[in-house]
């Protein structure tokens, strides 16, 4: 590790991390109070960072080793509902044998933050990237957003927890980051100061909800038919004033971070090249990395191709991203992830970018499939360059009978 | 046309007599051509032991069975029914099946010329000191017979579910006839006995239905909630407040759950004669529903809203005579007894020793012996009034 | 990083008199009339008091207990999935403890208790609570063990007593038999289990007096994680009328079917000993349950075997299986 950068007031230093440190480090500065662990490949080393933090007592939290993933959910559920800030997180299988304690943390209202390092969801055992693990709490109200480097990592904690514990939201948060490319991967990471980080995010305060004995309430009774309808729109209206909560959160972190750096010009997506284009990939994750320079290359050569970059998945940006892709002749979604029998037979993120694009009718997009990565297997700056060629014929009316493509297979 | 039936029963005591005669109207009315289904309140589950349940079965001579199941199988509950059939009388004093719905009136679903159908031993006029007024004329029937309890596993085959029958074909024909019922039973049952004793409840019901005018029963005393709307309540997950704390000595003086209090789940309540009372605390301290509240003499109040009737009391109270428990329907109110006794000892004495009369309620200890072997015991008639039955 | 907190130091309630009177977990519960395991949740709050946060697995103190906009609980209580109890209570220890070390909430002793059936306490819960164990938080689990899954309307469990009918363990005309798996025997599972636990006791919340809520009060003024494992006699599923329910607990401790004892520290005390009292022939509890109906004489017999070699042939009588002590191997 060393350190590079001149110290100033947001940045304390620059360090050499991987993505998983990255996190430590956020989730160190952010003053998580219980942190719960279990060991599953590529999301552990986070947990194996916080442990030696605190061990050499650079930070105070109470760390468990739970007994499952279930176990490490409902610890971390259970300490945020005492008003502590708590931090899990797991991949693949791992994320889905906890299940249970996920659709609960949503529906209970509490706002703890997880990482989950992507990896795909067993059997056969593979350690690699893949997005089904994250992308399975879609529907359950969880906030779910995706690093696209280590830096950003690190940014996506204190984001995360602020729009999470915003009384106005209240909901969990899944910060997810490929396994191995962003997890493992080390990079020149900017740690900010602490006091940086207070500026930007409160304290959490689960004001009147807060189980204490100061504080007696009962939560979580049982409902039936006669409140589940109206709980459950309590709980839309929290999914929608999400959405106007991250944009100020973003804007507040802008005014904090922004001169000094790190800047967001769009909280939901970011968009690279993509100003005239005929033709865009958008994609989740570590692929952009291959993606954008495909994009350049080609640029370089006059075709009018870009790359979007896509943040966060819950909640949706369903308006700005129309709004941009509407502009587009033909789009190719990236899947790395998999809906067999969906109505493409595509990807998940497929569904919900052709939703999303359903209002403009004829004169949105032609819309492509590409699945790819699948377990981790890399997307070339090749196979992307190939990508972008078959979207942009798809922008020129050349749109295939079956829209889902299988890119990196051996075939 | 669809006519409704709803069995007002007591969770786990009578789960399977409900089932039953729900059943049974279903077969019978398949019989006879029509199109039938029956279902249980399905909010009902877990049942508990004497909370109040439902059973329904609707019938129709006209309609498909899809058009059938449209009208009545898309809700757990039912409104507007043309038959009520309540197979403990005690719930005449009103019905609490959930949390915050209040205690509701057992007549709360009775259609305009419908019928509550009572299976019990009191009159008429009896029923009318504890049941709603309703803005609409309806039927009040009683069948004369006590509340058939049973356990989880196990049916008491005490023909109160033939006599069910026969009382529902009495007060509406149109959803089952008498000679349907007899036939059903004859083939089913291969025996005589038990049509019979349909046949004997179908001609007594029909000699004591008696039309309720709006004037006659109470104003309703229980608050009925309003749920509110999804924007009338606290946001942010599912947390309400506590039951705020409080204790103090004497009658009411611990502070309890307001939105559901329980209390209409009890057939029997106890009586206390507090002179006997040696505070030994085990009523107290046993009881299961926290509705005794300790006074400043050593003595034990009792909260009749919150008692559930389970004899726990009455069984470890180590005086004799101490505790008893006595048919609710001999009471029209829930004040504290404690109250009484210490404003007037020796009326209380008289009162209490009343209420108890000379027999007393015992269960076997195990109500689990399997079917009980059915004998065609004669219904005994005439018992109106405060005298005790020896149950099972 | 414990952090040394002030204890509320509980006394030994001594005479049924001096129980606390006030409630906090008070009257308007959906339970079933007779309801046992209500009396382990009265019990527990009354003994506690005031400064305690409760967790509730699923299952019948769930369910029954509160329904949207109604409570009966005065202290603050959330539930948690079947599994998690331990896992709750360590959530909410270490919550609790991580805020007050860091000087974000006042420091005093708050009880942290977690109360979960027969399939969060003994089965899908086990490994959590095992892991709750082995922490060094402040917290108590209870086990309400009323031997089925008593919510979705009495299902065989781990803890169902051997012969019993549920619904998952009928009576047929091949097999008389379906319930064919002893009970397990999980207070000292976790007792042999976890060496640093310092306090395990089995309870019932009527029989002894007191017994269950000075065994809720020893086990918070020891600390750390403890256990109690409660027998609840449940009218419905065990199918007896609900005024039998303390004289059946009472029944089935005196047959030595379910024996009470406390462990503190490794040193094992009797609370009620039928072996010096003399046990009384576990059918007399048997047949006073309709869920033992069909058992016939042989099945009576294989039960009170079962008991008898608890008893007679264990090297710590009615708690472990334990047969012979150290035997050297020969060299």
């Amino acid at each position: 590790m060393t350190t590079a950068a001149q110290p100033t007031d947001v940045w304390e230093h620059e360090l050499l991390l991987t993505g998983c440190q990255a996190v430590s480090h956020a989730v160190k500065l952010a003053d998580v109070d219980v942190i719960a662990a279990y060991p599953i490949r590529p999301y552990t080393e986070v947990m194996d960072q916080l442990s030696q933090l605190i061990a050499d007592g650079e930070l105070d939290a109470e760390y468990i080793i739970a007994d499952s993933e279930h176990s490490q959910f409902e610890i971390v559920k259970h300490a945020s509902s005492v008003g502590a800030r708590a931090f899990g997180g797991s991949s693949g299988t791992g994320w889905m044998y906890g299940m249970e304690a996920l659709a609960v943390t949503a529906t209970d209202r509490l706002p703890p933050l997880f990482l989950v390092g992507n990896r795909a969801l067993d059997d056969p055992g593979a350690f690699g990237v893949e997005h089904n693990d994250a992308m399975s709490v879609r529907d359950l109200g969880w906030l779910i957003c995706w690093a696209s480097t280590a830096q950003e990592a690190l940014e996506h904690v204190f984001i995360g927890y602020r729009v999470a514990e915003d009384k106005r939201v209240r909901m969990p948060m899944a910060l997810a980051m490929d396994g191995g490319f962003l997890t493992h991967a080390q990079h020149m990471v900017k740690v900010p100061t602490l006091e940086a980080v207070k500026q930007f995010l409160p304290p959490y305060d689960l004001g009147d909800r807060v189980l204490h004995p100061d504080n007696p309430i009962s939560v979580a009774p049982q409902v039936n038919e006669d409140w589940v309808m109206e709980l459950r729109r309590q709980n839309w209206e929290a999914a929608r004033r999400a959405r106007g909560v991250i944009k100020e959160a973003y804007k507040e972190f802008n005014g904090v971070f922004g001169s000094h750096g790190s800047q967001y010009d769009n909280p939901y997506f970011t968009e690279y090249m993509t100003e005239d284009a005929d033709a865009v990939l958008i994609g989740i994750g570590a692929v952009c990395m291959p993606t954008q320079t495909a994009a350049r290359r080609l640029r370089e050569k006059g075709h009018k191709v870009g790359y979007v970059n896509l943040r966060w998945f819950r909640p949706f940006p369903t308006e700005e991203l129309r709004a941009c892709l509407g502009r587009f002749k033909g789009v190719g979604v990236i899947d790395r992830d998999f809906s067999q029998g969906s109505p493409d037979n595509g990807g998940i993120l497929l569904q919900d970018v052709r939703s999303c694009l359903y209002p403009l009718r004829g004169d949105g997009p032609n819309v492509i499939n590409f699945m790819g990565g699948l377990g981790g297997r890399d997307i070339s700056i090749d196979e992307c360059i190939d990508m972008y060629e078959r979207t942009l014929a798809a922008g020129r009316g050349n749109v295939p009978e079956e829209i889902v493509s299988w890119i990196g297979l051996r075939e | 046309m669809i006519k409704r039936v709803e069995v007002q029963y007591r969770g786990v005591f009578q789960k399977t007599l409900g089932k039953y005669i729900g059943g049974d109207i279903v077969q019978i009315a398949s019989r006879m051509g029509k199109v039938a289904f029956s279902n249980g309140r399905y909010s009902d589950a877990p049942e508990r032991n004497g909370i109040p349940c439902k059973y329904f079965a609707f019938v129709s001579p006209d309609l498909s069975e899809a058009e059938l199941e449209a009208e009545c199988g898309s809700s757990y509950n039912a409104d507007n029914v043309d038959v009520s059939v309540v197979v403990d009388d005690a719930m005449a004093q009103g019905v609490e099946p959930w949390g915050w719905h209040g205690i509701r009136p057992v007549n709360e679903k009775v259609g305009h010329k419908a019928c509550l159908l009572v299976v019990t031993r009191r009159n008429h006029e009896h029923l009318l000191r504890f049941t709603a007024k309703k803005p609409q004329p309806y039927r009040l029937a009683t069948l004369e017979g006590d509340a058939s309890m049973a356990g989880l596993w196990v049916f008491k085959d005490d023909l109160t579910r033939e006599r069910c029958l026969g009382a529902v074909a009495a007060v509406d024909p149109g959803i089952i006839s008498i000679e349907a019922v007899e036939e059903y039973l004859l083939d089913t049952g291969k025996d005589a006995d038990r049509a019979r004793a349909a046949r004997d409840a179908y001609e007594a019901t029909l000699r004591r239905i008696k039309v309720v005018n709006p004037d006659q029963g109470i104003d309703w005393p229980h608050e009925i909630p309003v749920l509110p709307k999804w924007h009338e309540f606290e946001e942010g997950g599912v947390a309400i407040p506590a039951v705020k704390r409080g204790f103090k000595l004497g009658p009411r003086g611990q502070n309890r759950n307001d939105g559901f209090k329980h209390g209409t789940s009890k057939t029997e309540r106890p009586v206390v004669r507090f002179d006997l009372c040696i505070k030994c605390t085990l009523c107290w301290a046993d009881c299961p529903d926290e509705c005794f509240d300790p006074t400043d003499d050593g003595l034990y109040d009792i909260n009749y809203e919150v008692c559930t009737g389970c004899h726990k009391c009455a069984d470890v109270c180590p005086v004799k005579e101490c505790i008893v428990m006595v048919p609710e329907l001999q009471f029209e109110d829930e004040k504290s007894p404690w109250e009484q006794h210490k404003k007037d000892p020796a009326g209380y004495i008289q009162w209490a020793e009343d209420k108890k009369g000379s027999t007393r309620i015992r269960y076997r200890h195990v109500t689990g012996e399997g079917v009980e072997k059915y004998k065609a015991t004669p219904v005994p008639r005439n018992m109106d009034g405060p005298g005790q039955k020896e149950a099972l | 990083m414990a952090t040394t907190l002030p204890m509320i130091d509980y006394e030994k309630i001594k005479k049924v008199h001096d129980a606390p009177l006030e409630e906090f977990y008070t009257s308007g519960h959906r339970t079933c009339q007779g309801c046992e395991s209500a009396l382990v949740m009265r019990d527990f709050a009354k003994a506690s008091g005031p400064r305690t946060i409760a967790t509730g697995a699923t299952g019948c103190m769930y369910v029954a207990n509160t329904s949207y906009q109604t409570t009966p609980w005065v202290i603050p209580w959330m539930h948690t999935q079947l599994g998690a109890g331990g896992a709750s209570a360590v959530g909410m220890a270490a919550g609790i403890r991580a805020l007050m070390r860091k000087g974000k909430i006042a420091k005093e002793k708050i009880n942290i208790i977690n109360f979960s059936g027969d399939l969060g306490g003994a089965d899908m819960g086990l490994s959590g609570i095992s892991a709750a164990l082995q922490t060094d938080y402040d917290l108590l689990i209870i086990l309400y063990d009323n031997e089925s899954a008593a919510n979705t309307d009495i299902q065989a469990t781990g803890l169902s007593t051997y012969g019993a009918v549920t619904t998952f363990t009928p009576s047929g005309k091949k097999r008389r038999i379906m319930q064919r798996r002893w009970k397990k025997n999980v207070a000292p599972m976790l007792a042999i289990g976890h060496p640093t636990c310092r306090y395990v006791a089995t309870a019932s919340a009527t029989f002894p007096a007191l017994d269950f809520m000075n065994k809720t009060r020893k086990a918070l003024n020891v600390g750390g994680p403890t256990f109690i494992h409660t027998f609840d006699p449940c009218p419905k599923g065990w199918d007896f009328h609900p005024g039998y329910s303390r004289e059946l607990g009472e029944l089935g401790i005196k047959c030595g079917i379910f024996p009470l004892y406390e462990i503190l520290d490794g040193k094992v005390t009797y609370t009620y000993d039928p072996h010096k009292k003399g046990r009384i022939p576990v059918r007399d509890y048997l047949v006073k349950q309709g869920r033992f109906a069909h058992l016939i004489d042989e099945d009576f017999d294989y039960i009170q075997g079962m008991v008898d070699t608890m008893w007679e042939e264990w090297e710590l009588p009615g708690i472990a299986p334990i047969k012979s002590g150290l035997e050297m191997a020969s060299r």
